[in-house]
């Protein structure tokens, strides 16, 4: 508690508080406290440097879930930020709340075991491709079904990163990686498909590009009372776009932009290039 | 009031003794009769797609706020290796009870075994320090979940509760209310509130720490004396001594009641706590003795750590195959004690 209160009222440009005693009287006599706050109050900024390469789409999806949660106005105390493992995985770790870092493809397990564990928590999971859909996909499967209520938010970067570049189950097919040297023979995964195939559902495709589809797709799904699944198209620069001869990361996010449009009201299913919400 | 209860109801009667709250579990023989008795409780209750995401789910319940527990057998317990080591990297009480059959793999699921041992103490990656209790009764099923919970939330690390199918299975008469506990209360505020960072990373205060040897020493060193420390106050054994025995025979599980008949003519020595071994409690008691008979139902797992732990000559009966027979297991220690068998007389019965 102690923690949270000097880190929340840590003075700043943003908010000018002078003192940490002008920050706990905002805090208890002030009832409008959390128009003071911003997504920035939700992230260890004394972690920053992250671990992430420089240009790196994880790093857009952490400002954006920390926007997505202040703007719901959801106090601090209640939400629980829990990842597997993977570079996605590591994001957990940056939220100034409380956070679990757990094994990789496991962190629906955990996040659920959360989540029925105090149903006060607010249960934000943020992993990556390998990691949900790869060797958690049991999970996935499950999870969903019991419709635990928690927000997933799947950085999709079709590819392992941080193993160095394996080839992920949402790589595309003929995609070459470490372990696809002659492409992918497989067709990716189908999230989409196996979330909407519970009779109760909620799944939405973003972009790292998308930015304001992004937050409001993260607030839909964590608004929503049940298990919510977001995919977020994202890219990874070091361990597999310049194997497939980007330059850079910017590029690779133009990609994104030419490739992916946003479908406001999709007839319960999504193109493969389209974004969008489709729910129950 | 007295009752007959079976070993594996009396486990989750001692669990909800101890507080458990959570129950995440996966079925499987000869283990279920723990979930069935669990379902409706009042507790949350999961039974999950498998021992996987129980073993992790119970990780983050605990770490929620409540007591938690999962219960298996060899199978299971295997897919649960890389969640123990999980909960020993986070220091997340939990209790996992393993209620041992006939392995490897599938192996003969209807018959007892004590082969998971060594798994029990060393069966996820990396070293760690395990606690590990292993009752032979149906009080002790009760009596003992009980203390795991305890040493669980007092080290703050995963406590495996050992059984067999046959102590699983066992119908004792009991009287509950007259065994006395104490119930040590939870010892980490639950989640909400803070911005603890848990993480199966090396971590100092919450913050990946990967590439400092010096502090994984530090921190390593930390955990063990915690465990052995609290360990040291859960040091639980039996000892029957016989008049004039010259020989010691050292068992547990159902096995220790099968050699019962035995003692008077021979003594023994049971640790409940199986890990850490009971070193202090076994020097002592073993130094009066010529010989050490191990008796277990796996190949020689557990004569391994006495010898390692007495550092001399101990001979072992394996009862291996899942069955049972009393007359036979005082054969052979009748055998082994005068000379006409072999150590490990594996091969025939
Ligand atoms: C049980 C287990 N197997 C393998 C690994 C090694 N590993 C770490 S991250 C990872 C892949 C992660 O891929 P993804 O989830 O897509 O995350 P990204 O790095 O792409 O964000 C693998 C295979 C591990 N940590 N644990
Ligand atoms: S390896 Fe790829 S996914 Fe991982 S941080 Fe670097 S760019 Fe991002
Ligand atoms: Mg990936």
């Amino acid at each position: 508690m102690a923690n949270w209160k000097v880190t929340l009222l840590r003075p700043d440009e943003e908010h000018g508080f002078s003192s940490f005693q002008d920050g706990v009287f905002l805090l208890f006599f002030f009832p409008g406290w959390w128009f003071l706050m911003s997504y920035k109050d939700y992230i260890k900024w004394e972690r920053m440097p992250s671990t992430w390469c420089p240009g790196c789409g994880i790093g857009i999806v952490l400002k954006y879930a920390a926007m997505a949660i202040d703007e719901l106005k959801i106090p601090k105390e209640d939400v629980v930020v829990v990842s597997g493992i993977g570079c996605s995985g590591r994001s957990a770790g940056y939220f100034d709340v409380e956070s679990l870092h757990g094994l990789h493809g496991r962190a629906l397990a955990m996040a659920e075991g959360v989540k029925r564990g105090n149903r006060k928590l607010k249960v934000v999971v943020i992993s990556g491709d390998g990691d949900l859909l790869g060797i958690g996909g049991n999970h996935l499967l499950h999870t969903s079904r019991r419709n635990v209520e928690m927000c997933v938010i799947c950085i999709n970067n079709e590819i392992y990163g941080m193993t160095g570049g394996q080839m992920s189950p949402t790589t595309k097919k003929g995609t070459v990686t470490l372990t696809s040297p002659e492409g992918s023979p497989y067709n990716p995964v189908n999230a989409q498909g196996l979330i909407t195939s519970n009779k109760d559902h909620f799944y939405a495709r973003s972009s790292v590009f998308h930015l304001n589809h992004l937050k409001k797709s993260i607030q839909e799904g964590i608004s929503r009372g049940g298990f919510s699944f977001i995919e977020v198209i994202s890219y990874c620069i070091e361990n597999n776009g310049r194997r497939l001869g980007f330059k850079d990361a910017p590029e690779m996010l133009d990609l994104i932009r030419k490739n992916y449009k946003v479908n406001p009201s999709p007839a319960g299913k999504l193109g493969d290039l389209e974004l969008g919400i489709v729910k129950t | 009031m007295k009752e007959l209860l079976m070993g594996n109801h009396a486990v989750a009667l001692g669990a909800l003794k101890a507080g458990m709250t959570f129950f995440a579990g996966y079925p499987i023989t000869p283990a279920s009769e723990i979930m069935h008795f669990l379902a409706n409780k009042g507790i949350e209750f999961v039974h999950t797609e498998d021992e996987i995401a129980a073993a992790n789910m119970i990780v983050g319940s605990s770490l929620s706020g409540r007591k938690s527990m999962t219960s298996t057998s060899g199978p299971g317990m295997s897919l649960m290796q890389e969640a123990i080591g999980l909960g020993h990297m986070m220091e997340v009480p939990m209790v996992i009870v393993n209620v041992q059959r006939v392995g490897p793999s599938t192996g003969m699921p209807t018959l007892p075994a004590q082969g998971d041992i060594l798994q029990a103490k060393h069966g996820s990656h990396g070293d760690y320090t395990q606690i590990v209790f292993y009752p032979n009764s149906v009080e002790e099923c009760y009596r003992y979940a009980i203390e795991a919970f305890n040493a669980s939330e007092e080290s703050r690390s995963p406590v495996i509760f050992l059984m067999d199918g046959f102590v699983g299975h066992l119908m004792e008469t009991v009287d509950l209310d007259a065994i006395p506990c104490a119930i040590v209360p939870r010892t980490i505020p639950g989640l909400g509130g803070g911005n603890r960072h848990f993480t199966g990373l090396l971590s100092k205060n919450g913050i990946p720490c990967t590439m400092n040897s010096d502090y994984y020493r530090e921190w390593f060193q930390k955990m063990k004396s915690k465990a052995t420390s609290v360990s040291d106050r859960y040091n639980f054994f039996e000892y029957l001594r016989g008049d004039d025995a010259k020989t010691l025979i050292i068992a547990f599980g159902i096995v220790s009641r099968v050699v019962l008949p035995l003692i008077g003519k021979y003594s023994l020595f049971r640790p409940i706590r199986m890990f850490p071994v009971l070193e202090k409690e076994l020097k002592e008691i073993a130094s009066g003795y010529e010989r050490i008979i191990v008796v277990e139902m796996n190949d020689g797992q557990y004569k391994g750590e006495i010898e390692r732990v007495l550092k001399r000559d101990v001979e072992g009966i394996s009862l291996i195959g899942g069955d049972l027979d009393p007359t036979v297991v005082g054969e052979k220690i009748e055998g082994l004690s005068n000379g006409k068998l072999e150590s490990y007389p594996t091969e025939a019965r």
